[in-house]
């Protein structure tokens, strides 16, 4: 442990008046990592559009995610992601239900908790109970081909820096409900910082060559949810789809 | 009838390991594979004299990949040698006993009601598996058969317990924090949880009651109060006790057992099962008449009371 005695006690008796403190996370785990359980979720508005946008009627106005902001389509993939906006109420895959892939499901609008041990991190999001695991064991990639919705994730730690490798991906998820999208070819590369005890930088960089013509990058932050009692419930689009249309 | 791509898979998957089990093991756990009882019986008995290993922090440690024994997916009450089913073209169930080790003669103590609309009743006729609609197998129907996996995360606040069926996670807060309010529920409940001795006892409420147990449709409502065990009896093998109680919809609380056996395949890890992704057979089931099931036979039966 990296803390001793008097730092111990210190922190007991600083908090000593709530329970709810007593059991929150300390700030390394048992095997001297930086600690990143707890529920988290993004303040930003990527999920209707990872680039710079004006408010549209439902959709917030919001800066992009995108560091510098523009996205290296080749020619034939731009044509596409407009074709994808303007079809986008219904080509989404999100409007079937459809789990959302990575990175898309990090800043969708609802928590998500992670859960660590020192040979996995598990997330479980609210949004469609979508899982991902994280083996952080040494194991590679297993051969591929693969497809997954949510890809195979396998990390290491580069310092204090969680970096996870993405990979094996399907066509069919985008990045936001802007049509931005990917090919099966997208391979991601996700850093998890924690910035201070309630925030995670958080950045995704992403190669496809079908798509895009370099590699670029998103960076947010993700915030720690602090209400005492919050907890990750449950949003599962295809069932709440589903139970609309059997009512009508 | 059900004909369907999916059901064929299934059949085909389920008719595989069939196969093998014409010589299956004796005993599970050192416990007889006769039955749920009997097993049970016995697992409760082992479980006193086994010591299981530890986490680093001193909690039982039950982390791994697991999978249900001693159980199937036709009905919690068993198949008989004379359910038609059992001769079914398509899908033939396989004769087995009771999952149900109280009440003693392993039938679920519905109120009257309640029985047309589950054992191949209401929900059967009409209704599709809400598994099939990729809902989800719910408590403790995920349990049955398909890979899991129990995860002890660093601090002790949370047991993960997730399974490959349809990406299905369980988080069980071991932490003592408030029950969620009566106002929201979730397929699977709000579960809390707590070590007795060597048994980790998951408590749950708050289910939406779309779950279903077994094919036969039966089932539990939203008022559903579900409280399992998991007991490990030796290295790789868990006692799995699951305690309903519903007054709404049972005479009396009742109890289902079977076994988790650790799967010990090198390189074992849970993928992913995307269904609604993929699924091509709710439309034609629909097409056929069959409905969707969100807890409306139980549901309809509340509101003309």
């Amino acid at each position: 442990m990296r803390y001793g005695f008097t730092s111990t006690l210190l922190a007991a008796l600083l908090f000593v008046p709530s329970v709810h403190a007593a059991a929150q996370t300390s700030a390394r785990t048992s095997d001297g990592k930086p600690n990143l359980q707890g529920i988290w979720q993004v303040l930003n508005t990527a999920a209707w559009d990872i680039q710079d946008h004006s408010a549209r009627l439902g959709v917030p106005a919001g800066q992009g995610i995108v560091v510098g902001n523009d996205i290296p389509y080749t020619p034939a993939a731009l044509a596409k992601k407009r074709q994808n906006f303007a079809n986008r109420a219904t080509a989404d895959p999100e409007s079937k239900g459809y789990l959302p892939g990575v990175p898309r499901i990090m800043y969708m609008p609802f928590p998500f908790q992670i859960f660590q041990a020192p040979d996995q991190i598990v997330m479980i999001f609210e949004y469609d109970r979508g899982i991902r695991t994280i083996y952080t064991n040494g194991t590679p990639h297993p051969r591929g081909p693969l497809n997954f919705w949510m890809g195979d994730s396998r990390g290491h730690w580069e310092g204090d820096t969680l970096v996870a490798d993405v990979t094996y991906f399907t066509d069919e998820t985008w990045l936001d409900r802007a049509g931005n999208f990917h090919s099966e070819a997208l391979h991601v590369i996700e850093r998890y910082t924690l910035a201070d005890a309630d925030h995670i930088d958080y950045e995704a960089t992403l190669e496809d060559a079908n798509v895009f013509t370099k590699p670029w990058t998103m960076r947010m932050v993700l915030y720690r949810r602090k209400e005492p009692n919050v907890r990750v419930l449950e949003y599962d689009p295809g069932r709440l789809i589903d139970e609309a249309n059997a009512s009508r | 009838m059900r004909t369907s791509a999916l059901v064929l898979a299934l059949a085909i998957a389920l008719l595989a390991p069939l196969g093998a089990q014409d010589e299956k093991p004796k005993t599970v756990g050192g416990c007889p594979a006769t039955g749920s009882l009997e097993f049970h019986t016995c697992a409760i008995e082992k479980a006193k004299t086994f010591t299981p290993p530890r986490t680093r922090s001193g909690k039982p440690d039950l982390q791994g990949y697991w999978r249900g024994q001693l159980a199937q997916s036709f009905s919690m009450e068993g198949v008989r040698g004379n359910e038609p089913l059992v001769g079914d073209k398509v899908m033939p169930w396989r004769i087995a006993p009771p999952m149900i080790v109280d009440p003693p003669d392993g039938r679920i103590p519905y109120q009257p009601w309640a029985v047309p609309i589950g054992r191949i009743g209401v929900n059967y006729k009409d209704y599709v598996d809400p598994r099939t609609a990729c809902g989800g197998a719910g408590v403790p129907r995920l349990a049955q058969q398909d890979a899991n996996q129990i995860f002890q995360p660093d601090g002790d606040q949370f047991v993960l317990w997730l399974f490959e069926d349809h990406h299905v996670q369980r988080m069980i807060a071991m932490d003592g924090r408030p029950p969620l309010g009566d106002g929201i529920t979730v397929t699977n409940g709000d579960s809390r949880g707590h070590w007795e001795g060597n048994t980790l006892v998951i408590d749950s409420k708050n289910f939406n009651g779309y779950n279903w147990l077994d094919d036969s449709g039966n089932f539990y409502t939203d008022t559903a109060h579900i409280v399992e065990r998991l007991t490990m009896i030796d290295a790789d093998t868990l006692d799995y006790e699951v305690r309903v109680e519903d007054p709404k919809e049972f005479t009396r609380p009742w109890t289902m057992a079977w076994a988790q056996v650790r799967v010990k395949d090198p390189g074992f890890e849970l993928l992913e099962e995307a269904c609604r992704e993929g699924q091509r057979d709710v439309d034609s089931l629909l097409q056929q008449g069959f409905k969707y099931y969100f807890g409306n036979p139980w549901r309809e039966r509340a509101a003309s009371r």
